[in-house]
């Protein structure tokens, strides 16, 4: 397979090895990857921006983005630069230490988050034995972030905006969470890569249709609704709080909310494509007949079907957020605590049934 | 129930009563209350229209009062005080809760004192403004009120003037304080996405729970009705569009409509068929832009766009025969400023199977969603009693069970011989004022297609005279908006310029209506309330 | 129980179909008109108030009298008709048209200029680019230069009776 990535990081990491000492390598290797991971980030983040703003567009009836570039495909770039070149405004009656660390919490929290997701064959760069748990752990730091900031902001608007967001995550989170161990019970573990490898033969949501059908499902809402997007934004719902928690930030500071915003929508769809549907497996049918097909499938490579796996549920996010209206805070706290929840938990006890039985 | 002649009856022995266009009663300040009172417990419980006047000699207030069951019924009463001085006369906010604001906007113009109205602040002009600018003898030198250039808070809006009599009958007055110390008050507007307009809101909470909202006005403010004064009437017509520019053909007509009857023209029966047809359009253009705002203050910024994208045809359909879209221009007194387009039939054709298309479409994205109606199916209930008090018009009232539809309670163009319903809801919720809209388009489109078929072939003008100019009296005119009972109220002294002109605003009192609806509602339901009902600035503040 | 079922599902149904039409017109042809590229193929409505003009014929000669009734009627002074004496070769003295001044910036497009116009010497034209850099290029002289009244063969009678009204109306401002 030549157009796996997984060889050239071998030989890179084979070269690196071997004419320097361990410790140099893998401090070069450390730092290569995270320029590397930083690099994606942001990538992924312009073309989740374009993305979004041409579908959005055409739900609308609309074009979308068409004056810069080819299809307005420059758009981006252009945005990017903008948002760069902005002034910081300085808010006088703010808390500036918080005001300042908490774009940092936000923007730290999804990356880390980011940093976990196994791209394809061999390309895992935070790979342990609690991996999920560590994913679970981490991206709830971002909350932090929009706590902090809507806090020390000095505004009335970001305060609701935050207090409301804090209440929407901290409960989503739960269900979120019981949807995942609901697959770890399946899985038997809580390495990514013991659970992508456990799908080789039949992504999980084939192994366990019906728990892991349902759990599917309530990740992605649940999911939906930690990213802060409609019909969930209500932390930032824009036609009440102007902009909610980032109401006062500008430039860059405010670019890198929009980033973390963006990045969570790509990150929620990457676990629910490592723990659902198989991470970068590619799609298999276990059968005598079917050896064509999966080698077809076989010839596609890892990153391709992971990337191809969390694109499609990011249209399927866009696609629920430019249809609905927004939940009002204790219609969102209802769905979270009287239907999700109390579903998730039996899903879970049914899972683990289902475990015991096959 | 009673008519208006068995009203008058009763109530006015000993007053005088003139039989104009409706039956006037003429009465000195101290008299006043007391009739009130009768007017009132005689069934006349709505205030449709608040009006001060300056006379040179003294100052007035008119007030045009009909009642919510009973069809034709309207009275008015002049109350005027004896002198330039003397300019007390008793509040009836207790009776009728519209005059609340009506009373403020008088005190604003006018500087009448309005006794123990309990929240006697000037509502368009700022507190410190120097003067009362409709009086006649009003001085406009910039120097007395120069622009602020410093940023400046909005305090000075929270001290609530009650005016009354103490023992030995000398005005008082005494303050009390707008908001409590402590309450968290958060500003919503002038500058918010969801205000539709420059209205500014302050809202008081307890956590998301609102406590209390004062809508601040003033901030488009262009001194509409005094600049009438100075106008000639076929100039006043473009100024009618730039009240509520979202029904702009319909208050036009009204303007149109109140000259006409004073001057006797007779209408081409044509021109009041393609009037009838603009005003339905402009509705449904209006409704669908409602339709699609509510939406989109909801968070569905999809369906707006498909509101706009639908209003959009409407527009076409009248640059193609008026020349503008949002100012369409077409009515003018006497007819139409011209035959209607060869293509305008067609066009209308084809709309009105399209709309059709889409309400479908509308109510699958959109009332059906079990999101959005959980949040608008119990929320904000406006009671009948409560709409009929407010003066809340137009679809707002309807959804509360009010029968308020001018076309039907006082019929004007025509309207009588179209076959068209009155939709009525009952609850009132904001489910039901959303609903409604949608149902009027259905009967809006059901009016056009009667009268696109057949129009007459008599001519678009009638004959005018060069100048206008209306013949000394009073005319008042209402019609049915998309936002509700417009009125527009004309006193002529016989000159080609009016000598005082009011416009009865429905968004004013749907504003008045934030208040009662929202108390005790979330943050969210507020900016969703205030969609439902519809209302838009440019109007309330004139 | 049974009816808190029956509602989830419907409100998934509901939910459903309120996305099918989302992707319905996901799939229709966008309503954007890419607005200068189509400048050559768009349509404008022919009534479209975009501008006041005074259509001069070939022999750069236009309408206007300069009786100002326009100016009279317009209610925001957008219209500024002046005009001179001059002395006809026959020896009368003859009010013609020395400068019809337009500010685009104060016209709301009422209208009634143009309604008004006993000679129909001003017309609305369809365009609608006004955008200029400074506002006093917004003030625009629309008779021509050296342009001058079109003869007429026949003076409606009409006119004369615009003209007598024209004067009443004059002293009453």
């Amino acid at each position: 397979m030549s157009l796996e990535l997984e060889n050239v990081v071998k030989l890179a990491h084979d070269g690196l090895t071997s004419s320097l000492p361990g410790w140099a390598a893998a401090a070069i290797e450390y730092v290569l990857v995270g320029v590397l991971l930083l690099a994606l980030y942001c990538v992924l983040a312009l073309i989740l921006i374009f993305l979004e703003r041409k579908i959005c567009a055409r739900f609308q009836c609309r074009l979308g983005p068409n004056r810069v570039g080819p299809w307005g495909s420059l758009q981006l770039i252009a945005d990017m630069v903008k948002i760069l070149l902005k002034e910081i405004v300085k808010i006088s009656k703010s808390d500036k230490l918080l005001y300042y660390v908490a774009i940092f919490l936000a923007i730290i929290g999804s990356f880390c988050t980011f940093g976990a997701l196994q791209f394809g064959k061999g390309l895992a760069c935070i790979d342990f034995n609690v991996g999920i748990f560590y994913i679970l752990a981490i991206s709830s730091l971002g909350v932090i972030g929009i706590l902090l900031a809507g806090w020390s902001s000095n505004n009335k608007y970001t305060l609701i905006g935050a207090m409301r967001s804090g209440a929407q995550l901290i409960s989503y989170e739960l269900s979120a969470g019981i949807s995942i161990l609901t697959m770890v019970i399946l899985a038997g573990s809580l390495n990514i890569s013991d659970i992508i490898n456990g799908q080789e033969n039949a992504w999980f949501i084939f192994q366990a249709p019906l728990p892991a059908l349902i759990a599917f499902i309530i990740y992605l809402i649940a999911g939906h609704a930690e990213t802060n997007r409609g019909p969930f934004d209500l932390p930032e719902a824009e036609s009440e709080l102007t902009a909610g928690y980032h109401t006062e930030y500008s430039g860059i500071q405010y670019g890198f909310f929009y980033l973390a915003e963006y990045l969570n929508m790509f990150i929620i769809a990457g676990v629910a494509t490592t723990v659902f549907l198989g991470g970068w497996q590619p799609f298999h049918i276990h059968a005598d007949w079917a050896s064509g097909f999966n080698h077809v499938m076989d010839y596609i490579p890892s990153y391709i079907w992971f990337l191809g796996k969390a694109f499609s549920l990011v249209l399927l996010s866009l696609w629920v957020r430019w249809t609905f209206p927004r939940l009002r805070i204790d219609q969102l706290l209802h769905l979270e605590w009287k239907i999700l929840m109390p579903i998730s938990l039996l899903n879970m006890l049914v899972m683990a049934v289902w475990v015991l039985i096959f | 129930m009673k008519k208006t002649k068995d009203i008058i009856s009763s109530v006015a022995s000993g007053l005088t009563v003139e039989e104009q266009q409706y039956p006037t009663i003429t009465v000195e300040p101290k008299q006043w209350r007391k009739l009130a009172e009768k007017l009132k417990a005689n069934g006349l419980d709505v205030l449709l229209n608040l009006t001060g006047i300056d006379y040179k000699d003294c100052l007035g207030v008119i007030y045009h009062l009909t009642s919510s069951i009973e069809k034709n019924t309207m009275v008015v009463v002049k109350v005027k005080t004896p002198d330039y001085e003397d300019i007390a006369i008793p509040s009836v906010y207790d009776l009728w809760e519209s005059a609340n604001l009506y009373e403020r906007e008088a005190y604003d113009f006018y500087g009448i004192k309005f006794v123990n109205h309990p929240d006697l602040r000037r509502i368009f002009l700022r507190a410190d403004w120097n003067g009362y600018p409709f009086r006649k003898d009003y001085d406009a030198n910039p120097a007395l009120n120069p622009i602020p250039l410093v940023n400046q808070t909005v305090d000075d809006m929270e001290d609530m003037p009650t005016l009354s009599f103490d023992k030995e009958g000398k005005l008082i007055t005494k303050h009390h304080q707008l908001f409590e110390n402590g309450e968290y008050v958060v500003n919503i507007g002038p500058q918010h996405p969801a205000t539709h307009g420059v209205l500014h809101l302050r809202v008081s909470l307890d956590g998301e729970i609102i406590k209390k909202v004062d809508p601040n006005f003033g901030y488009i403010h262009r001194g509409i009705e005094k600049m009438c004064e100075s106008k000639t009437y076929p100039q006043i017509l473009q100024l009618t569009e730039r009240l509520d520019y979202l029904s702009g053909t319909m208050n036009r007509h009204a303007f149109c409509l109140c000259c006409e009857k004073a001057l006797g023209l007779e209408i081409p029966k044509r021109a009041e068929a393609v009037r009838i047809i603009f005003d339905e359009l402009t509705r449904i253009a209006s409704h669908l832009l409602g339709w699609g705002c509510m939406c989109m203050d909801m968070g569905s910024i999809t369906a707006f766009i498909y509101g706009m994208r639908d209003r959009e045809k409407i527009m076409d359909i009248f640059e193609e025969t008026g020349g503008g879209r949002l100012m369409v221009g077409y009515n003018v007194i006497g007819g139409l400023a011209n035959d209607i387009h060869p293509k305008f039939i067609d066009q209308v054709k084809e709309f009105i199977p399209y709309m059709r298309k889409m309400l479908k479409e509308y109510h699958i994205l959109f009332t059906n969603n079990p999101i959005a109606k959980g949040r608008m199916e119990k929320m904000g209930i406006l009671s009948m009693d409560k709409a009929v008090s407010l003066g809340v018009t137009g679809p707002s009232g309807r959804a509360s069970g009010w029968a308020c539809d001018v076309r039907k309670i006082e019929p004007y163009a025509g309207y009588d011989k179209i076959d068209f319903e009155q939709v009525l809801f009952e609850t009132g919720d904001t489910f039901d004022r959303y609903l409604i809209r949608l149902k009027e388009i259905e009967q809006s489109l059901k009016i056009i297609e009667q009268l696109i078929n057949n129009l007459p072939d008599d001519g678009f003008k009638a004959k005018t005279p060069a100048i206008i100019k209306l013949p000394a009296g009073e005319y008042y005119q209402r019609v049915e908006n998309a936002r509700g009972d417009f009125g527009v109220y004309i006193n002529s002294t016989g000159d080609k310029n009016p000598y005082r002109v009011k416009f009865r605003s429905p968004c004013m009192t749907l504003i008045s209506a934030l208040d009662p609806l929202c108390q005790n509602e979330k943050i969210a339901d507020l900016i969703m309330i205030g969609a439902s009902l519809d209302y838009v600035i440019p109007c309330a503040d004139r | 129980m049974i009816q808190y079922i029956k509602d989830l599902f419907s409100g998934i149904w509901n939910l459903l179909q309120g996305m099918k039409i989302t992707m319905i017109n996901f799939i229709r042809k966008p309503i954007t008109e890419c607005y200068p590229e189509n400048r050559g193929t768009k349509v404008y409505a022919e009534r479209f108030r975009g501008e006041l003009t005074m259509p001069h014929n070939a022999n750069n000669e236009h309408k206007c009298t300069g009786c100002g009734i326009c100016q009279m009627n317009c209610p925001n002074g957008t219209i500024t008709v002046k005009t001179k004496q001059i002395t006809t070769d026959d020896g009368k003295t003859k009010k013609i048209l020395d400068q019809y001044l337009y500010d685009l910036g104060s016209c709301t497009f009422c209208g009634l200029c143009t309604m008004g116009c006993p000679q129909k010497a001003i017309v609305w034209s369809n365009n609608f680019e006004h955008s200029v850099y400074r506002r006093a290029t917004l003030v625009k002289q629309l008779n021509k230069e050296g342009s001058k009244l079109e003869e007429k063969k026949v003076v409606a009678p009409q006119q004369e009776e615009k003209k007598v009204i024209n004067s009443n109306t004059n002293q009453q401002q």
